[in-house]
């Protein structure tokens, strides 16, 4: 058996939870003393781009010239009391192959104010929230929010989006800040996502049958800004585990896979440059699934060097250079070569970017990003455990894409 | 594409827009606050204070972005460059974890807002017209 670690709490039914999360909104909306304008807020975005992939299926299998680059969201957060907070987000995203196109409910949650004061905060969140552990990964969908219009692969891939986005669970955020030691943060989160057939396409391909669901995650993160300095530290861990439930006629057979991810990130903010980065350490555990009995366990890393230039008030320039391995000790992929029988290339076994992307605002509220992306590798395409040699043929491929945003 | 005609009126506009004469921060007469050190001011905008002293929530007003105003609070007053607030404002509030300061359009909405809501803070260039809200100071 694969070994994880395990915690005493336990999701419960999403459909449950929410039904909870009703009555409890309903019963403090009923008791509160008075309606207030400014509890209410209401914000949301949208986003239309254009996107090109040469020499690959990463957009779409035809690689031409693609408008699936749609984002469109709305949210709400009521203040049900001092203590008591509702907030949920509807968004719409079509990004072609790199994850199913749809709507999606991406946050919905009852926080607690469980204790105030100066320096400290702890707040408590129930129902489906999002992942708040890295550093755009809360963000990785908001247009305007993010770095870039696709974000560093490496770490955000989009093959595992709707896994790592978030989950239906409960999470913590703890928050303390003084003149001395500066600000820090501590997250934990504990959840799970359920798996739609069209999700589990992106993640296990067309082929694998049968039902994949997402066990229980625990992750973890800590995040340190010195007093009055632009730059900001941050560690985090992620343990998730997955099963496979082989159909009655498959391709593939029942299995047991684990994730482990841990990152070290720092992040600075002057008045003209920025910069950012992330190094990983990845463990991915397969058993089954290829044929019974089938073990690996691999280790992978990766990081990305990101930096972004003001030119003017409203024009930057931003560099991005990215790397990855999936196995650290398979580096050119020879392994992986040999071990396919010479079916899976070896550039299979890594994936690297370089990019340069503009940005421009428009206004307080618009802003148009462009950006091009050099490619190398296809260790960040999905479906991920299914590579397609023949749809992307090449070890070297290109992106650029141009994405116009409104946001209020 | 950016239409250049369009492009002249914003840089037009941009260039004629008035220099930032002085900066004040207010409150509504519900703060009990009347003097905040930049640290404080910090938490506040942050939104890592929530609270005044008295227990009254905080209710933040902020004009846009890119008003002049606000550019020259943020690095004068908050010793923070205006994209910072941002992210960690969108940050908030687009993730589900927290709730941003409210935007008005113009400084006589934020006065009107201040004036009028419970624990509201924000900023005004000239104290000339302003009437009915606390007058905060700001310890360096």
């Amino acid at each position: 058996m694969l070994t994880s670690f395990k915690l005493m709490i336990r999701p419960i039914n999403f459909s449950y939870a929410l039904q909870l999360l009703c009555h409890f909104c309903l019963a403090f909306a009923v008791s509160a003393k008075e309606v207030n304008h400014d509890d209410l807020q209401i914000h949301g975005f949208v986003a239309q781009g254009i996107i090109d992939a040469n020499h690959s299926n990463y957009i779409n299998s035809d690689t031409s010239l693609s408008l699936e680059l749609t984002e469109i969201g709305i949210n709400a957060s009521y203040q049900l009391n001092d203590d008591f907070r509702v907030a949920g987000q509807a968004v719409y995203l079509n990004g072609g192959n790199r994850y199913h196109a749809g709507p999606r409910i991406d946050y919905l949650l009852l926080q607690w104010n469980a204790f105030h004061s100066e320096h400290w905060q702890a707040n408590f969140y129930f129902g489906r929230v999002k992942n708040n552990h890295w550093l755009y990964s809360s963000t990785r969908d908001i247009p305007f929010a993010r770095p870039s219009i696709i974000i560093p692969q490496v770490v955000y891939f989009d093959g595992f989006r709707d896994v790592a986005v978030g989950g239906d669970g409960a999470a913590m955020k703890l928050r303390y800040s003084d003149d001395d030691v500066g600000e820090i943060d501590f997250n934990f989160s504990r959840g799970k996502s359920a798996i739609s057939e069209r999700q589990s396409d992106v993640i296990i391909g067309e082929l694998a049958l049968g039902k994949l669901d997402h066990d229980l995650d625990m992750q973890a993160s800590i995040y340190w800004q010195p007093p009055f300095s632009g730059w900001r530290f941050g560690l985090s861990a992620l343990d998730s585990t997955f099963a496979y439930q082989q159909a009655e006629v498959d391709n593939y057979f029942d299995s047991d896979f684990v994730y482990q991810f841990y990152t070290a990130s720092a992040l600075y903010e002057g008045e003209l440059w920025q910069f950012s980065m992330e190094l990983f350490q990845q463990r991915f555990v397969t058993e089954g699934f290829y044929f019974p009995g089938f073990f690996q366990d691999n280790l992978g890393q990766g990081y990305y060097l990101q930096t972004r230039y003001q030119l003017t008030d409203k024009l930057s320039i931003l560099a991005r250079h990215e790397r990855f391995y999936a196995d650290k000790d398979d580096k050119n992929g020879s392994k992986l070569k040999q071990k396919s029988g010479g079916r899976i290339p070896s550039y299979f076994a890594f994936h690297h970017d370089n990019m340069l992307g503009i940005s421009y605002d428009l206004g307080s509220n618009f802003r148009l990003n462009a950006e091009y992306h050099w490619m190398q590798g296809g260790a960040r395409l999905s479906p991920i455990v299914q590579p397609d040699p023949i749809a992307n043929a090449q070890k070297n491929w290109q992106v650029w894409a141009i994405q116009l945003m409104y946001w209020f | 594409m950016i239409n250049n005609k369009l492009l002249k009126i914003v840089l037009t506009v941009l260039l004629l827009s008035p220099p930032v004469e002085a900066i004040h921060l207010i409150s509504n007469v519900t703060a009990d606050t009347r003097s905040l050190s930049v640290s404080q001011l910090r938490r506040i905008y942050t939104m890592r204070q929530l609270y005044w002293q008295n227990g009254t929530p905080i209710v933040i007003y902020v004009l846009p972005s890119q008003a002049p105003l606000h550019q020259q609070f943020c690095k004068d007053k908050l010793a923070l460059f205006p994209y910072q607030l941002d992210r960690i404002w969108q940050k908030l509030t687009f993730s589900g974890y927290g709730v941003a300061p409210i935007q008005v359009a113009n400084q006589q909405a934020l006065l009107q807002a201040v004036k009028t809501t419970k624990g509201a803070i924000g900023y005004v260039e000239t104290l000339s017209e302003v009437k009915d809200v606390n007058v905060i100071q700001i310890d360096d």
